[in-house]
């Protein structure tokens, strides 16, 4: 048994007779009084003790422990409303960083978060989804040390998150990743999650990309405080994030949104949504329009050698080409359509539009507003904003960093870790990798001695 | 030419031709005297002089005042202090490079708060949002100069060479970039070089952070350095104790265009173009001051140059004549 796995197996063990150590009774208010500090629902001893409502001295002792942790910090005074001033009590969020990835077909973007999820360093990209998978776990784990390197204090990673292009099935058992589900078909044979918990030390968390943005517009973008909000993404495949009673909402398998799969009808043809309305949709309808000349912009661009992607022709349909402006506004009102649907159904305060053409190509926009406040009831558009994301492929890195915060400071998984101090202590972790280690590191992608001393934990 | 690198959101780069002026643009914003301020993190060297020159002749042409013109000093303290001093002068607009990350996003949430219109140059830092915290980020492809520079330097290794890099300390989009690129386009194209990265926290600290890295590993035989001036001072050190090496930069700048000239040390250039830099960020500032819609991040494409293009290159980057000592070296005068 490892010395790490040592320690755990001590620590966690119950006694068989006579009192429980205070540190069994002591965790259950130690999360509690961690959270409501965390989330910033108590930054005083008072706010503590009414929110808690667990005694002065209790409180004391716990935020003792707490601050013997460096989980919480009581250096700074707040304001004197008569009489001496509070001293408050904040989240110690640099006390470790979650790396954060977001993995689309396309591009990697990287970076590293605090542990309330704000996002430190970022860098965006271009990367091959199609490559193998070995080459993209070493880049990650590549830029992954790049990010650790930059930080002026070095602080040992706590975490891992990745955004991912496809449905994340819902962990059945346990509180972190354990195996690799297969998003893609390449990684049905090689162990991602797994060759990152190896190199690291730490915990992996997976979403999807619509949900990891729809995390991040609730939390850092737009939907900042709403309690509902449809965050719909366009790209090849088009997906929602369903935000509820200001949680996201990821269904009975982790599924929930997958719009793109809805039948729908244009020009006497049916098809999916991701089809009919989706970017390969965009770029072959616009390679055609500048194969035959209808769309003189597009055909002026083919003839100087340059490729029809969605993007040309979402720059043509915007200085005004007429059969770029009809490809687009089709995809609009299709895409329109089925966001009323489940607008109607839902009846959000916001929703957002993201992906590229979506967050630069007004005609799109307006396609989708048309067909929403066309075919929704009034009271659902009465004070209903649809607005484009101003946060970029950023969405997903920072909910990416709240997808680990949550995971991490869950009650559930957090009572079993605090008073050992760190999440990679907990029990069921050390358990696994005390299991992973006996598979060997591949020299290829495993850090240099020095990167190694640095990070850890 | 292509832009390589993604912006700093993970945003497409839009070319420099999305934010061109029409002349009812000009006449609108001649309607009004607007004032704009520009923050900068040093008024030292060619490529700040080119980029401001850039910007004051278009702005001097739509009738836009430029205020002042503030020095940084590279200081994060300094930018904050100079940003809350212009915050009170409420100009229309403030064009800005942004010294460093975190220490810096605070005062620039501040100048947008307080309706002041932000163009950035080369560097957003890290949870400022295009849209809401400013309006857009005008850089060079710094992901593309990195690979530039490496593709430069790859003739000059030898199979098996090691290669020092010094890279900037502060969190910088722009030097970030340059440092990932290079790196990144060794390991896919060259996987037999080795990369030694430090990272130098002020420009007097290169030479010997490079004197450190060739002391650790002897076999160095070449640097990229993120820019040019701490790029010479590395080639003035070498050259002081008889080292042959040779260096990969970013910036054609005067004595880096000579040394290019002459074949050594310099032997590969990933040029940035700050005057069409200067030209378009004007521009951005001026749309966004109309309240045009404007891309998140618009990204002017690298020259590459190297001893067979650099008198042509220093025209088109400098907009004046090469210097007489590289028109001497490649015989192009007595």
């Amino acid at each position: 048994m490892s010395p790490h796995a040592a320690e755990t197996a001590e620590s966690s063990r119950t006694r068989g007779k006579g009192r429980p150590r205070n540190s069994e009774t002591a965790a259950p208010s130690l999360v509690e009084i961690l959270n409501l500090i965390r989330t910033e629902r108590a930054t005083t001893r008072q706010a503590l003790e009414r929110e808690s409502e667990l005694g002065r001295a209790v409180v004391a002792d716990r935020l003792q422990l707490l601050a013997d942790l460096g989980l919480v910090d009581e250096s700074e005074l707040g304001l004197a409303t008569g009489g001496r001033a509070p001293r408050l009590v904040r989240f110690a969020a640099r006390r470790g960083l979650v790396l954060v990835a977001t993995l689309d077909q396309t591009a990697i973007g990287v970076g590293v978060s605090d542990l309330s999820g704000n996002l430190l360093t970022e860098h965006h990209e271009a990367a091959d989804l199609t490559a193998p998978v070995a080459h993209l776990a070493s880049r990650l784990a590549t830029l992954f040390r790049w990010c650790l390197e930059r930080q002026s204090i070095p602080t040992a990673p706590w975490g891992i998150s990745l955004s991912v292009p496809g449905t994340v099935p819902s962990l059945r058992d346990g509180a972190f990743m354990t195996a690799t589900p297969p998003v893609l078909p390449a990684w049905a044979d090689f162990p991602l999650v797994e060759t990152l918990t190896r190199q690291f030390g730490v915990p992996v968390w997976m979403r999807s990309s619509v949900e990891t943005m729809t995390m991040g517009e609730l939390h850092a973008g737009a939907g900042h405080g709403l309690r509902s909000m449809l965050f719909i993404k366009v790209g090849r495949r088009i997906g929602a994030g369903i935000v509820c009673d200001g949680q996201l909402y990821r269904g009975a398998q982790g599924a929930a949104g997958l719009i793109g799969a809805l039948p729908v009808q244009s020009d006497g043809l049916t098809g999916t949504l991701d089809a009919m309305a989706g970017s390969d949709m965009i770029q072959r309808e616009g390679r055609a329009a500048a194969d035959t000349g209808r769309s003189p912009v597009l055909a002026d661009l083919l003839r100087r050698g340059s490729e029809i992607t969605p993007i040309e022709v979402s720059q043509a349909a915007q200085i005004g080409d007429p059969a770029a402006v009809a490809i687009l506004s089709k995809s609009g009102h299709l895409i329109g359509q089925v966001v009323a649907t489940l607008a109607n159904a839902l009846n959000p305060d916001l929703i957002v539009m993201s992906g590229t053409l979506a967050q630069t190509n007004d005609i799109l926009l307006a396609g989708i507003r048309e067909a929403v406040y066309g075919a929704s009831h009034p009271l659902v558009t009465r004070d209903l904003r649809i607005i484009r994301s101003q946060m970029g492929s950023s969405a997903g890195l920072v909910g990416a960093a709240r997808v680990a915060s949550e995971a991490i400071f869950a009650p559930a998984f957090l009572k079993d870790w605090i008073i050992q101090g760190k999440p990679t202590l907990h029990p069921d972790f050390a358990a696994y990798c005390a299991r992973a280690q006996i598979a060997e590191v591949p020299q290829s992608v495993a850090a240099p001695p020095s990167v190694q001393e640095r990070i850890a934990p | 030419m292509t832009i390589s690198g993604l912006g700093p959101h993970g945003e497409r780069a839009a070319p420099p031709e999305r934010v061109s002026l029409l002349p009812e643009d000009i006449a609108a914003v001649k309607a009004a005297t607007r004032r704009v301020a520009i923050v900068l993190h040093t008024l030292d060297g060619d490529w700040t002089r080119l980029q401001i020159s850039g910007m004051l002749g278009v702005f001097g042409d739509c009738g836009v005042v430029v205020t002042e013109v503030v020095d940084c000093g590279f200081s994060a303290d300094r930018q904050v202090a100079e940003l809350d001093r212009l915050i009170a002068a409420n100009p229309d607009a403030i064009v800005a490079l942004p010294v460093a990350n975190e220490q810096v996003a605070a005062a620039f949430g501040r100048v947008s708060a307080a309706g002041i219109r932000l163009v950035l140059l080369e560097n957003v830092p890290t949870g400022l949002l295009p849209g809401s915290h400013y309006t857009s980020l005008v850089s060079s492809d710094n992901f593309g100069l990195g690979r530039m520079a490496a593709a430069g330097l790859a003739p000059h290794l030898a199979q098996g060479a090691a290669v020092g890099v010094l890279g900037f300390a502060a969190d910088f989009f722009a030097t970030n970039e340059r440092e990932i690129a290079f790196t990144n386009w060794m390991q896919a194209n060259r996987s037999d070089v080795q990369t030694h990265v430090l990272r130098f926290g002020a420009v007097d600290e290169a030479a010997d952070l490079a004197e450190r890295l060739i002391a650790d590993h002897p076999e160095i035989s070449a640097f990229f350095v993120v820019w040019d001036t701490p790029a010479m001072a590395v080639s003035t050190r070498f050259a002081e104790a008889g080292r042959s090496i040779v260096i990969a930069t970013v910036d054609l700048g005067e004595d880096v265009a000579i040394s290019l000239a002459t074949g050594k040390p310099f032997v590969s250039v990933a040029a940035q173009q700050p005057f069409q830099q200067g030209v378009v960020a004007a521009r951005t500032t001026i749309l966004a001051l109309l309240g045009r819609t404007i891309p998140a991040w618009i990204a002017l494409p690298g020259v590459p140059v190297t001893r067979d293009n650099v008198a042509d290159s220093f025209q088109i980057i400098w907009r004046k004549p090469a210097p007489r000592e590289v028109l001497r070296s490649l015989g192009l005068t007595p």
